[in-house]
């Protein structure tokens, strides 16, 4: 049995302008995405990792093409929601500088959680869980300057996941950390997938990374070049 | 949400900037209470010498008379209208007076002048000037008699004392000349040269005589308030109750004194300009404080959006955080403000040095010593305006941070 679709990119292409130069950061791109993945977009520099997921996380709008996201075709939302659907349904995790800077860890994990209004009592409860998973809870009340790069990406694991989003998106995760931390948070979003079912979508270009997914999509110079399924 | 949380911190995170920003916002309001308060000092001050030089805050007056005055237009029944005057609430006295144009003469020279006609019973100091000024001798005691008090200018230039005579000529209500003997029994000095030469103070009843006025006869009753800002309402109430007396007219002191009451509509719109001028000036330091903090966090709103907070709730953010330096400058304000408001209110700063010794403006005294008066609408109105300023100057930063595309801001370098 196949689980249903997360994310479906039909014909999708980005082109910048730059200057008399059209950039075709996305060509022609189909991809899904299914519930429990564990998928990996991969190619160098350049090659429109960023853009693709900013497309699926309605960040960003393609210039033709669309996006599904559970079924919803995103060119029919509005900016509200747009903004809702980011909320309650897509999971976000940068390259660096995830956090709020005047928010304590705690605050920054329980921040998708307040915007959703969820009663206090359920966000500590959830949030604590979440934190204790990702190894984070004795560091509850540190200010995002006082963590190290690595503690900061399980604080933006631990928010995004914490809202039970369909899909989390991240986008070079490991890039900005030391091999060590990298390993952690890999480890971190398998045993996310695994045990807790969450579906990862994450762009990098590092090999090692790359080797664990289970799902590796080669992109290359905006075009699909291969898309692999890795036994592991 | 968390908003309000998130905008203290942002304050306090840039301690500095954030005490600086309400610091100007305090200035501003010791600025504008400093600027207020001097003028509603020095205008009520004005106003109050004004009004007791004759005609009072409100005065009650012979139809024309104010437009176009003589003796031959004369009030009747003073008396009531006194009466009913005093019967008003916020009325502190009403006084039954003529005033006119006279010559002053003595056996060698004469003057002309104005002369102001008073019962002696019925004259406080605190409502007569020239009662106040007194510096040789004292008021007339009757009013059938021959009494006269003359200004120190005046005694000057008749070379007057004491006891002297004083012939004084008027036109009568019939259009006569007429001329009495009178006494010198005081002197006064104001320190305003034209009124200490030009006027003489003389007993009513015996001027009535004079003029052939009728024994309850009068040019005006000058009435009198407690506070300057009850002129309109006291006037509104004093013509309704003498509305059935035709043949006069109850007037404001902006209609007696209209070259005073020019001067301080001038002197109040430069003043109203330059603090409207300030608090700009203020509201765009704010603005640009406000537009830095926000452009430097591009990054953090692109990262709050992305998550899910919507433009709308940064936008809110933003204007919370001016919300607070609002209400932190209204306290730094206060703070401030108010040992400076209640030395300059009770000791003031004497400028007698620098003026000279005739202290008159638009032929008015003013008083040597810069003080501050506010009144309660004032100080609301400069603190609402500081904390409504602060708030405008946070809106368009606001709209920016509302405006940010996540996607840019995101963007890895
Ligand atoms: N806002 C933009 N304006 C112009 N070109 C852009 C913009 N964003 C991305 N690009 C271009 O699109 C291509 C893909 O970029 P990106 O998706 O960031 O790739 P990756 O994340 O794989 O490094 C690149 O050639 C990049 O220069
Ligand atoms: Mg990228």
């Amino acid at each position: 049995m196949q689980d249903a679709p997360i994310v479906q990119l039909e014909k999708v292409s980005k082109i910048y302008q730059q200057g008399q130069v059209e950039v075709k950061a996305v060509d022609n791109f189909d991809l899904t995405v299914r519930a429990g993945e564990f998928s990996v977009l991969c190619g160098p520099s350049g090659s429109g990792k960023t853009t693709i997921l900013n497309l699926i996380g309605a960040l960003d709008a393609p210039s033709s093409g669309r996006v599904w996201l559970e079924g919803q075709n995103l060119a029919e939302l509005n900016r509200g929601r747009l903004s809702r659907l980011r909320r309650d349904r897509i999971g976000f995790v940068f390259q660096s500088y995830n956090l709020i800077p005047v928010l304590t860890a705690f605050e920054n994990a329980e921040f998708v959680l307040s915007l959703q209004n969820v009663p206090a009592a359920e966000r500590r409860k959830r949030v604590m869980a979440v934190l204790r998973e990702v190894g984070m809870a004795d560091y509850v009340d540190r200010r995002p300057d006082e963590l190290s790069g690595g503690q900061q990406q399980r604080i933006a694991i631990a928010r995004a996941v914490v809202s039970e989003p369909a899909i989390v998106l991240a986008d070079e995760p490991t890039a900005n950390v030391d091999s060590e931390a990298a390993d952690t948070i890999l480890d971190l979003m398998t045993m996310l997938n695994r045990e807790k079912g969450v579906t990862f979508l994450f762009s990098t270009h590092d090999q090692r990374v790359m080797d664990r997914a289970r799902r590796l999509i080669r992109l290359r110079d905006g075009r699909l070049e291969a898309d692999e399924n890795q036994d592991r | 949400m968390q908003l309000n949380k998130m905008a203290w911190r942002t304050l306090a995170r840039n301690k500095r900037r954030s005490l600086i920003t309400s610091f100007s916002v305090a200035f501003g309001i010791l600025l504008a209470v400093t600027f207020t308060g001097s003028g509603d000092y020095s205008y009520t001050s004005m106003i109050d010498t004004s009004a007791v030089m004759g005609f009072g805050h409100v005065s009650v007056e012979a139809a024309g008379y104010n437009d176009r005055p003589g003796l031959a237009r004369r009030l009747t029944e003073a008396g009531g209208v006194r009466k009913t005057a005093l019967g008003l609430p916020r009325v502190a006295g009403a006084y039954v007076r003529i005033m006119g144009q006279a010559m002053f003469a003595t056996g060698a020279k004469s003057v002309g002048g104005v002369f102001m006609a008073v019962d002696p019973q019925l004259e406080k100091p605190l409502h007569n000037f020239f009662l106040r000024s007194i510096v040789e001798g004292r008021l007339f005691d009757d009013t059938n008699g021959r009494g006269a008090v003359v200004g120190a200018g005046m005694a000057v230039k008749l070379n007057l004392r004491l006891g002297k005579k004083v012939i004084v000529t008027v036109t009568d209500k019939n259009g006569q000349l007429t001329s009495e003997l009178t006494r010198v029994c005081g002197i006064f000095k104001t320190g305003d040269d034209s009124v200490d030469s030009g006027m003489v103070l003389l007993p009513l009843g015996r001027m009535r005589q004079v003029l052939n006025y009728g024994p309850d006869d009068a040019t005006l009753v000058a009435v009198y308030v407690n506070d300057l800002r009850q002129v309109k309402r006291v006037r509104t109430l004093l013509a309704a109750k003498l509305d059935h007396k035709a043949n006069l007219e109850v007037l404001p002191w902006q209609e007696t004194q209209p070259d005073l009451a020019g001067l301080i509509a001038v002197d109040r719109l430069f003043n109203y300009l330059l603090q409207f001028l300030v608090g700009l000036v203020i509201a765009a330091g704010i603005l640009n404080t406000m537009l830095m903090s926000v452009l430097e966090r591009t990054r953090e709103f692109g990262i709050m959006m992305a998550v899910g907070m919507t433009p709308r709730q940064v936008v809110g953010l933003v204007l919370i955080e001016s919300f607070w330096l609002g209400v932190l400058g209204l306290l730094l304000g206060v703070i401030l403000t108010t040992p400076w408001f209640i030395y300059m209110s009770r000791v003031g700063i004497d400028l007698s040095r620098h003026i000279g010794q005739d202290y008159s403006a638009g032929g008015v005294l003013v008083d040597p010593v810069m003080k501050l008066r506010l009144y309660r609408e004032s100080a609301l109105v400069i603190l609402l305006s500081a904390f409504g300023l602060t708030m405008a100057a946070g809106v368009y930063p606001a709209i920016r941070a509302g405006r940010t595309m996540p996607v840019e801001s995101l963007k890895e370098t």
